[in-house]
């Protein structure tokens, strides 16, 4: 078995090389709210993400019978919607269009602080300490964030997918995790 | 096997397995941590800490409704029955259905898989013209007014094929000094004499084409947004030019950023974003001899001495892990096929997916047992 592939995951894909329709619904089901969330980040319209996400699993339908040289299914559609909606999105539009092959295009993200204020009962001030933290953070980092913690992609993967080396990856990790833990390190809260 | 006791917070954070503990708060995750906590006390600072960061990381995430997803794996699922053709034609229906789905394929790629070389230094706004280039130079000048293109010998041997509407000039001395200079505006084949020792150079607009001895085509238009240059035989080096006061056309011999373009790739470059694009044509031509399309018929052959043929033939660099493919073997007749046909079969053949990346293409695969 393929590695980065659920039991799941890679029945599926059989299946699919098998012409099932059922399949093709099934695996749609299964990633249609990560990929959207995903593509919700680069594009603001419902209709643009919807169509996007349509082409997607029409096109791999379409080479359904090569779905087997397909090593992660996530990492795979989490591309091809990215691709397909800063395509959309950029590619009309001749004053900023194909910047985005350097890495030049928005990512809005927004931390759920709110819960944690609710969930871990800190303080205003720590909170708004917090916000500010995150705030500062550039559309890179969060998109590693997002990548790394929700889509749960390996740093080779988030590395191929934003166009940059791993090393990369890993230092606007690093970044990251380093300013939260001096904020929480002066702001620590035993529980 | 991890061992734990070596991490540090950030080790922590970005651990897959910590990661779905602190998020999905599974019973055998929660058994498996308190029980480590346990072990080693003199870490639960380290776990809060590590913990805390990653809930301070929390998203927002809006669920989809149900409804909504219903509806578009309905839509899905229209979408592809529509496509079905009628049973009884399909072998051969299907058949070219998917070629020419192929051949989108290979040409949406080409877009999208387009690497920009982006200039250093500080972009100019400086918009170079035929007119300020041959300005205050003595020149001998060609224009073809006519609605064919015009033949034209140069007096080192090297020829030119004029297209309608565009113009040429070149010094008097063209052929004696050290560089062989033409500046065009409009469109023009050229078959270069070989001189190793004086590179001929074309002006067109802002960039420049530098070549030993090859045939090429360069289209520049004053009114066009993008300068092309196709390469037919040989290699040629292309870079931009900046007008300079004090620096003449002779100054701009070598630049760091040029970018070489082989037969079968087309550069094309962005007058305004003054960006350079390397594609591979959509139907390359073989540089080699027919002989070389003959001998390609594959009876259990390896994968590398397949790629390394249809490489050679068409002089286009094919990108592949030779240790991943190398239990790999392609049975095929690929003469007379045109080259993404050749390597839609070969990959088929193996399992394998392509994209041009950069006027190469780059093979994609998992292996073979």
């Amino acid at each position: 078995m393929k590695e980065g592939l659920s039991q799941q995951e890679v029945s599926w894909l059989q299946q699919l090389q098998q012409n099932s329709e059922q399949a093709l619904a099934m695996l749609m089901r299964h990633y249609y709210a990560d990929l959207f969330n995903y593509a919700a980040r680069f594009a603001r319209d419902e209709s643009v993400i919807k169509d996007c996400i349509q082409e997607v699993f029409i096109s791999l339908w379409q080479r359904r019978e090569t779905a087997g040289t397909i090593l992660s299914l996530r990492y795979y559609l989490l591309r091809a919607v990215k691709n397909k909606v800063l395509k959309a999105l950029y590619y009309n539009d001749r004053k900023t269009g194909l910047d985005y092959f350097r890495g030049d295009y928005d990512f809005f993200h927004e931390f759920s602080i709110e819960r944690i204020i609710i969930e871990k009962q800190i303080s205003e001030e720590n909170a708004e300490k917090l916000k500010r933290t995150l705030e500062q953070l550039t559309k890179r980092q969060k998109e590693v964030i997002y990548l790394k913690f929700y889509q749960h992609l390996d740093h080779g993967q988030i590395a191929e997918l934003m166009s940059v080396s791993r090393q990369s990856v890993y230092n606007l990790l690093h970044e990251t995790i380093q300013k939260l833990r001096s904020l929480w390190h002066t702001a620590f809260i035993t529980r | 096997m991890k061992d734990f006791r070596l991490f540090d917070i950030t080790d922590f954070v970005l651990d897959e397995d910590f990661i779905r503990w602190v998020h999905e708060k599974k019973e055998e995750d929660e058994t498996f941590w308190n029980n480590w906590l346990r072990q080693h006390p003199g870490k639960h600072l380290v776990i809060a800490e590590a913990r805390r960061i990653l809930e301070s990381l929390k998203t927002a995430e809006s669920p989809i409704p149900d409804h909504v997803v219903t509806y578009e794996v309905d839509r899905l699922m229209q979408t592809i029955r529509d496509q079905h053709e009628p049973t009884r034609l399909t072998a051969r229906r299907r058949h070219i259905w998917r070629y020419a789905a192929a051949a989108a394929i290979a040409i949406i790629l080409t877009v999208a898989g387009v690497k920009y070389i982006p200039f250093s230094g500080k972009p100019s706004t400086f918009k170079v013209s035929y007119a300020s280039l041959t300005a205050e130079r003595r020149l001998i000048e060609k224009v073809n007014t006519s609605n064919t293109p015009v033949h034209l010998s140069l007096p080192d041997g090297s020829s030119i094929e004029l297209a309608p509407q565009s113009r040429i000039s070149y010094a008097k001395n063209f052929d004696s000094v050290g560089t062989r200079d033409i500046y065009l505006s409009g469109e023009a084949f050229f078959d270069v004499a070989r001189m190793p020792n004086r590179p001929f150079r074309v002006f067109a607009n802002n960039i420049v084409t530098k070549v030993l001895g090859t045939s090429f085509s360069i289209r520049s238009f004053e009114a066009d947004t993008t300068i092309q240059v196709i390469v037919r035989t040989g290699k040629v080096s292309v870079f931009t030019y900046n007008e300079n006061p004090g620096k003449t056309a002779a100054d701009a011999v070598s630049n760091p950023d040029e970018v070489i373009l082989a037969p079968n790739q087309r550069l094309v470059y962005e007058k305004a974003a003054q960006k350079f694009q390397k594609v591979l044509l959509e139907n390359p031509v073989m540089t080699l001899s027919a002989e070389a399309d003959r001998n390609m018929v594959y009876d259990e052959a390896p994968i590398d001495k397949v790629f390394d043929a249809i490489a050679k033939a068409y002089d286009i660099t094919i990108v592949y892990d030779t240790e991943l493919l190398q239990h790999c073997t392609v049975t095929a007749d690929l003469r007379h096929e045109p080259f993404y046909r050749k390597l839609d079969l070969v990959c088929r053949a193996i399992g394998a997916s392509y994209e041009v990346i950069d006027g190469q293409v780059v093979i994609q695969a998992g292996g073979c047992d």
